[in-house]
């Protein structure tokens, strides 16, 4: 059994804090190599075998260097294969994703149109590294189906996103015509694949989000260290000081609460949406004063610092949005 | 090492007593502060009795000789159960015992412990007007003379902010013995009968109505040597135990407790026709959020420190969570009640979740002003986590 610690020193050995953006695809095949995209397939299926603490730990060390390599829908996407009761040949699609194969999972809404002759038409926006996919899981009108990049009526368009850590897709499709053994559920099975992996999704991106907001503060109080102004280290002044303590007050006890719901097998979809949106807005609150402390240095595209603001705005749209997800916890609340 | 099923075998006996024993009503029997020091009196010897009152105690005393782990099982059902908190109590019990436990003679010890289970209260004489956040700067003067042929200090001087001083037996008093040299190295430690003559206590009225604090005035009061703790000069030292008495079962034990308190705004919500406002809701989902992560900071912090893995500055941080959690929480009820929460209401002593919004409110400050205030605890988060420097010594007027 591999220890958490041994997992997160094994990833700060292999992805160093002080080179963020590590090149994607080397990134990838060494995520590959330490077993990660297995990190929770059972062993009898060849995979690590490990818990949701394992896999979060991963995705936290992965937002502390703001991890181009898509970790998080390559985890969904073997989910929603594992979930599935119909698709043929399952066990070849996980020996596909194990020798590092992309097979990403997409949870945003689509606007997809079949027509009378079962032809798929419409765009899936927001697939994260489309181009390195050979096969994106989408919700067709039909339900989660296996869409293989190269497959006749399928085309990938790059749309520039401001996060420049991560790259964003639109799968579209033009008369393309899913292959039914390549079908995850029907409609109402996807729903509930949907509704399984969710939870995942959300601790996941708490975690990125967590991972990058220890990071962007540690990275501002360096800089408010070996920033001198008025004959001293900025980082002496007081007002600067509180700001700092105040973000390490917003990250301390949503990290506590990442972990123990990681750790909770009964935490509700609803607490873990909870989750993910207050460590989203932890993440956007710390990496907005983040650029303030590094006051004219952090406008410019030279410095760093703006990455983790621009993954924090990405990752506050994810999994739903935070208003969504406050009125139903809002709701909950009131019917309990 | 305990184990889980010693635990849970211990939590089934905590609360089959709690639910036999815990006073019912005690909100209604605590309108006046009279009432309140009764109820508190009450409730305190019945835990003595039950052996819950002390678990933090070495074993030998009634009750005590439990585990951290323990201790927070305990806790957990006092919460559980909305069993009144030990506030009368509190300084005895933690201040004044890890006081005399870490630092004082036997024969001190021997003295004052069995009486604090016996109801004794204590109160603390820290804070100056002077010396609130700088507290080494205190001022109030301790002068050894002999009268009587015995050793006694003849004190002067002012104390401040002592919680509830005016129903207490004695008092944890620090003085300036000697102004020489750092301000922290003149300080010695004295334990005060609060009826000698010359002292005198005037309570405080506080902005909510309350009169939870106290000054205490020192004229002339004579405090024999003997009832000195640790050796003259050295009470700074002697403090440091004092303040780090608390074991973070408070905050924990508080946060469970405004979880439970929760359902004071949906009620509020309700009654006012909010229920499908989307802005209540989220304001009220975020609050959720914000109070579960207070509990999970203060779990963790406790856990933590049960493994003996405490970090500096992570007490600073449950206490910031909690007092801003707090602060939110009764903001929430000031606003949504309306109109109805600015005409007053009666208060309920001891309790900080009382749906009185306007009261909760103001009650909320204890927690960002007293014990180390808000500002003093970034900065130990800024300088001892994050390693910030301090600011330059030296400045003068």
């Amino acid at each position: 059994m591999i220890e958490l610690n041994e997992l997160q020193d094994a990833a700060t050995k292999a992805f160093p804090a002080d080179k963020l953006i590590p090149e994607r695809d080397a990134a990838w095949a060494l995520a590959a190599e330490m077993g990660w995209l297995m990190i929770r397939l059972p062993e009898e299926l060849g995979g690590l075998g490990l818990g949701r603490d394992a896999s979060t730990t991963i995705h936290f060390e992965m937002g502390r260097v703001l991890s181009s390599a898509p970790l998080i829908p390559a985890q969904l996407g073997l989910h929603a294969i594992l979930e599935s009761q119909t698709l043929t040949g399952r066990e070849d699609w996980l020996e596909r994703i194990a020798s590092g194969e992309y097979v990403p999972l997409h949870m945003l809404p689509t606007k997809l149109e079949t027509s009378a002759d079962g032809a798929v038409s419409g765009t899936v926006s927001g697939v994260f590294e489309g181009d390195m996919a050979t096969a994106v899981i989408a919700y067709l009108p039909g339900g989660y189906t296996l869409v293989p990049t190269d497959a006749p009526g399928v085309s990938l368009v790059e749309r520039p996103i401001w996060d420049k850590s991560r790259r964003l897709f639109d799968l579209v499709l033009d008369g393309f015509r899913p292959d039914p053994a390549l079908v995850l559920a029907d409609a109402e099975g996807s729903r509930a694949i949907h509704d399984a992996i969710a939870p995942e999704a959300h601790i996941a991106v708490a975690a990125d989000c967590l991972g990058g907001a220890n990071a962007a503060l540690d990275m501002s109080v360096e800089y408010m260290k070996m920033r001198k102004q008025f004959d001293r280290p900025i980082a002496m002044f007081q007002a600067l000081k509180h700001r700092a303590a105040d973000c390490k007050i917003g990250i301390v006890p949503a990290e506590a609460l990442l972990w123990s719901r990681t750790a909770n097998e009964a935490a509700t979809p609803l607490e873990l949406g909870a989750l993910k949106t207050l460590a989203a807005e932890v993440y956007q609150a710390v990496t907005e004063e983040a650029i303030q402390f590094h006051g004219g240095i952090g406008l410019t595209d030279e410095h760093q610092i703006h990455l983790f603001m621009k993954r924090a705005m990405l990752n506050l749209q994810l999994c739903g949005s935070p208003d969504l997800w406050k009125e139903r916890l809002g709701r909950a609340a009131l019917a309990a | 090492m305990t184990d889980q099923a010693e635990l849970e075998s211990l939590r089934a006996e905590v609360r089959a007593w709690m639910e036999a024993n815990a006073p019912r009503g005690w909100r209604d029997a605590s309108r006046t502060q009279e009432d309140f020091v009764a109820t508190q009196r009450a409730w305190f010897a019945k835990l003595v009795e039950g052996g819950y009152a002390i678990p933090h105690w070495p074993a030998g005393y009634p009750g005590g000789g439990r585990s951290l782990a323990e201790q927070k099982v305990i806790y957990e059902e006092l919460a559980r159960v909305d069993a009144p908190r030990l506030l009368l109590s509190f300084v005895s019990t933690y201040h004044a015992f890890a006081t005399l436990h870490e630092c004082a003679s036997p024969e001190q010890k021997a003295r004052y412990m069995p009486r604090i289970l016996e109801g004794e209260t204590w109160c603390q004489g820290f804070s100056e007007p002077g010396a609130g956040s700088d507290l080494a700067a205190l001022k109030c003067k301790a002068v050894r003379e002999v009268r009587d042929g015995k050793e006694v200090y003849v004190v002067n001087g002012q104390k401040i902010w002592s919680t509830m001083a005016q129903f207490a037996d004695m008092c944890l008093l620090l003085v300036r013995t000697s102004s020489d040299g750092p301000k922290q190295a003149g300080i010695t430690y004295l334990l005060m009968d609060m009826k000698s003559p010359g002292v005198t206590v005037s309570p405080i009225h506080q902005i909510q109505g309350d009169e939870e604090f106290a000054e205490i005035f020192l004229d002339n009061v004579v405090i024999p040597v003997e009832q000195r703790v640790g050796e003259e000069g050295k009470g700074w030292a002697v403090a440091q135990a004092t303040l780090a008495s608390e074991r973070g079962l408070t905050l924990m034990e508080l946060a469970y407790r405004m979880r439970g308190a929760l359902s004071r705004v949906t009620e509020l919500i309700r009654d006012n026709g909010l229920d499908n406002d989307a802005g209540v809701l989220r304001d009220l989902g975020s609050l959720v959020t914000q109070v579960d992560a207070t509990c999970a900071i203060a779990d963790q912090f406790l856990d933590n420190r049960i493994k003996g893995i405490e970090r500096v500055g992570d007490a600073s941080i449950v206490k910031n969570s909690y007092s801003r959690a707090l602060r939110a929480y009764s903001l929430l009820g000031v606003r949504l009640g309306g109109m109805a929460e600015q005409y007053v209401k009666p208060i309920t002593f001891g309790d900080l979740n009382t749906g009185n919004w306007m009261a909760d409110f103001m009650n909320s400050y204890a927690w960002t002003i007293a014990g180390g205030s808000e500002e003093v605890q970034r900065n130990i988060i800024a300088e001892r986590m994050l390693d910030m420097p301090r600011e330059p010594k030296g400045w003068t007027l």
